[in-house]
């Protein structure tokens, strides 16, 4: 029987991968998910603000200490101009922000009444919240200098000028930020998860499409029982699988250089597990499918679907509560739930979240299993 | 010996009853010819022999071993060359061949030698690279057969191989079944081309609405319809006569005509030929040839069925 399988599965992988397009499909279509997810993820945080600064207080100290101070910030490209350039480069998006320093600025922070300073922006908070936040800091310092001099301005001079040669400096240290790559795997893994289902139905479909073109039962006239036939097809399903897992997590960790969070073997496993579930499902949507043209159409409908509820292809913590419960029928669920716990170190219930998907599997084994035993018929099915 | 016996055979689907109790015995060395019309139980008879179909009551026997409790022993002696082309477009001839003789196990060398034998023997030795999407029809057809000798089966079933397909194909597939039959192979032949089972089948059998009505040699099957005769009469160009005059002559049963030639069946008891003769002069038409017409298949078929199997 063994020898049997053998000989279809071979025939089946030869047959499949004959056509350069299957390789593009089966293989090129994982990698270009990590790629897809990477470019999202990728400007993520590395983002510079382009300040443009027009400082009308001359050359009065603390204005000019204040735009030195933005200069200085991390992830910001300061330019020098006036404020009608400024406004012009700001509407035509040559800037994200402009910081204006006006006539007076300087000697109202040392009044401890800080007036004459504005941030303008067209793009709104997102680009004016760490400039404003930032700058806070530094104008409360100020402040707090202005109050300690009681209104004196020799005082506050005196002050301020050993503040400034004191050594005050902002250190800023960079914490290595593992969320973003985390992310970025979970979303490469979301869209691999998607590519798996479709080419495991795209491989089961091989099956319909055998009996369009009359192959089917010439085989099944043959030594090779219609069990063997489909255990073969399910053989070749899993190797496809099992190469998608491994290329994409290569290029993901090798290639690309994305680290996952949690070790690659365990990452693979769980892939190669919700292989089988994947399989199994293509197999009960072929199963239920009169023809190829019915499973595509109903595979449209599941996978994709799913996908989206599960979370393969934005964050689950973005969304509703009510959807984010349905999500979790969803298999594809319960392997980014997984990956998402893994890396955060907390395995308490990654048996749990396993047992889950090997059920998902056997479940859907079982009623593919159901409806090919009914329909024991050459008109219909197996 | 018997290379197939069928015993009580049937098959229902829901209340149709599409083979009723068949009972049949294909000998060792036959060419057997299996005829019925579009729904008469043919298809599924076959479906049943090669085990894609399990029979409602009765018993197959492949070579004295039950075809359900052996299906690897019957599976393993039988090649089907089914009505439908069976083979993959995007494989050459030779990938196609060895595919499914490597279904019955056969490997290495033994594969390579018998499905180069196979393509020769249809005449395909030389396109074995080619692809099917490249054949004719003709070749196509060919190559079905080849994929379904490479394992040298014992019994093979052909189920209308000659659908579709050129003169010379035609003629190249008939030969290659009666040199298949010479080399030791019996062959089950189903067609609707009842001069190509009149040229090639040693036995028939007639199947109708599930059962097998007759079931002989040729000559046996003739025999049966010793009560009719059939004349055929040429006419001369622009001959004048009515079809309805000479189908009210006592024991003609049917008249045809066809390019200015009148077949006519009438009862053999009765001697009718003058009055037949008198009723086309008398209207006018010249009689250029009169012959009365051996029995055949088909006659024998429409006597049987009261339906003619063409036409079905």
């Amino acid at each position: 029987m063994w020898r049997d399988i053998w000989w279809v599965a071979v025939h089946t992988l030869k047959n499949t991968f004959r056509k350069r397009s299957s390789l593009l499909v089966y293989v090129g279509l994982p990698i270009i998910g990590v790629i897809g997810s990477i470019m999202l993820y990728g400007s993520a945080g590395q983002q510079v603000l382009r300040v443009g600064i027009a400082n009308e207080d001359g050359s009065a100290v603390i204005a000019a200490d204040t735009a030195a101070y933005v200069s200085s910030l991390q992830h910001v490209k300061t330019t020098l101009l006036s404020r009608e350039e400024l406004k012009k480069k700001l509407a035509s998006a040559d800037l994200d922000s402009g910081l204006i320093l006006e006539k007076g600025y300087s000697d109202s922070m040392a009044a401890g009444k800080p007036e004459g300073i504005a941030i303008q922006s067209v793009k709104g908070q997102t680009v004016t919240a760490y400039i404003k936040g930032m700058l806070n800091a530094y104008l409360d310092n100020t402040a707090a200098i202005s109050r300690a001099a009681g209104g004196d301005r020799a005082a506050f001079d005196k002050l301020y000028a050993d503040y400034r040669g004191g050594g005050f400096k902002l250190e800023t240290q960079q914490v290595a930020d593992t969320s973003l790559t985390k992310a970025m795997s979970v979303q490469s893994i979301g869209f691999l998860i998607l590519f798996m289902m479709t080419a495991a139905v795209n491989l089961s479909e091989i099956i319909l499409k055998s009996r369009e073109d009359r192959t089917y039962y010439r085989i099944l006239s043959s030594p090779i029982s219609a069990r063997s036939y489909v255990l073969a097809n399910v053989l070749v399903n899993i190797a496809v699988m099992v190469v998608q897992v491994a290329v994409a997590l290569v290029a993901l960790r090798y290639v690309f250089g994305v680290d996952p969070g949690l070790p690659i073997v365990q990452l693979g496993g769980m892939l190669i597990l919700f292989a089988l579930v994947s399989v199994s499902l293509s197999l009960v949507i072929v199963a239920f499918s009169k023809n190829s043209a019915v499973s595509g159409a109903m595979s449209n409908f599941i996978i994709t679907p799913s996908c989206l509820l599960a979370g393969c292809f934005f964050p689950i913590s973005i969304m509703p509560d009510t959807i984010r419960k349905i999500g979790d029928f969803m298999p594809q669920r319960w392997v980014l739930q997984s990956i998402d716990e893994l890396q955060t170190g907390d395995t308490s219930r990654i048996s749990i979240n396993l047992a889950v998907l090997a059920a998902f599997a056997l479940v859907f084994f079982l009623v593919a299993a159901y409806k090919f035993g009914r329909n024991n018929d050459t008109k219909t099915f197996v | 010996m018997n290379v197939l016996e069928i015993q009580g055979l049937t098959k229902k689907f829901g209340n149709f009853v599409a083979v009723d109790n068949m009972t049949l015995n294909v000998k060792e060395g036959e060419i057997f010819g299996f005829l019925g019309s579009n729904g008469a139980g043919k298809s599924t008879t076959i479906n049943m022999i090669s085990s894609l179909l399990q029979p409602s009551a009765g018993e197959i026997r492949i070579l004295g071993k039950d075809s359900r409790k052996h299906s690897r022993h019957a599976k393993t002696n039988l090649g089907i060359v089914p009505q439908d082309l069976a083979i993959y477009d995007d494989m050459t001839a030779y990938e196609n061949v060895a595919f499914f003789a490597g279904l019955y196990g056969l490997r290495g060398k033994l594969l390579k030698e018998r499905t180069e034998e196979a393509l020769e023997f249809v005449g395909l030795g030389d396109r074995a690279k080619s692809r099917p999407s490249t054949f004719s029809g003709g070749m196509k057809r060919r190559l079905n057969i080849a994929c379904a000798i490479a394992h040298k089966p014992s019994l093979i079933i052909m189920d209308e191989p000659t659908v579709g397909i050129d003169p010379q194909s035609r003629n190249y597939i008939l030969e290659s079944v009666k040199k298949l039959n010479e080399s030791g192979c019996t062959v089950i032949y189903t067609s609707h081309y009842m001069e190509e089972v009149e040229e090639i089948c040693s036995r028939v059998a007639i199947v109708d609405h599930g059962k097998i009505i007759a079931d002989g040699t040729k000559e046996q099957l003739k025999a049966i319809i010793t009560d009719v005769k059939d004349l055929s009469i040429e006419l001369k160009p622009g001959s004048a006569y009515s079809l309805q005059s000479i189908g009210k002559i006592p024991g003609v049963r049917a008249v045809n005509e066809k390019e200015g030639r009148l077949s006519i069946q009438s009862d053999a008891a009765v001697d009718n030929l003058n009055r037949i003769l008198k009723s086309l002069m008398d209207g006018g038409a010249e009689v250029k040839a009169l012959q009365e017409e051996e029995p055949n298949l088909e006659t024998v078929f429409l006597t049987l069925t009261g339906r003619s199997l063409r036409d079905q």
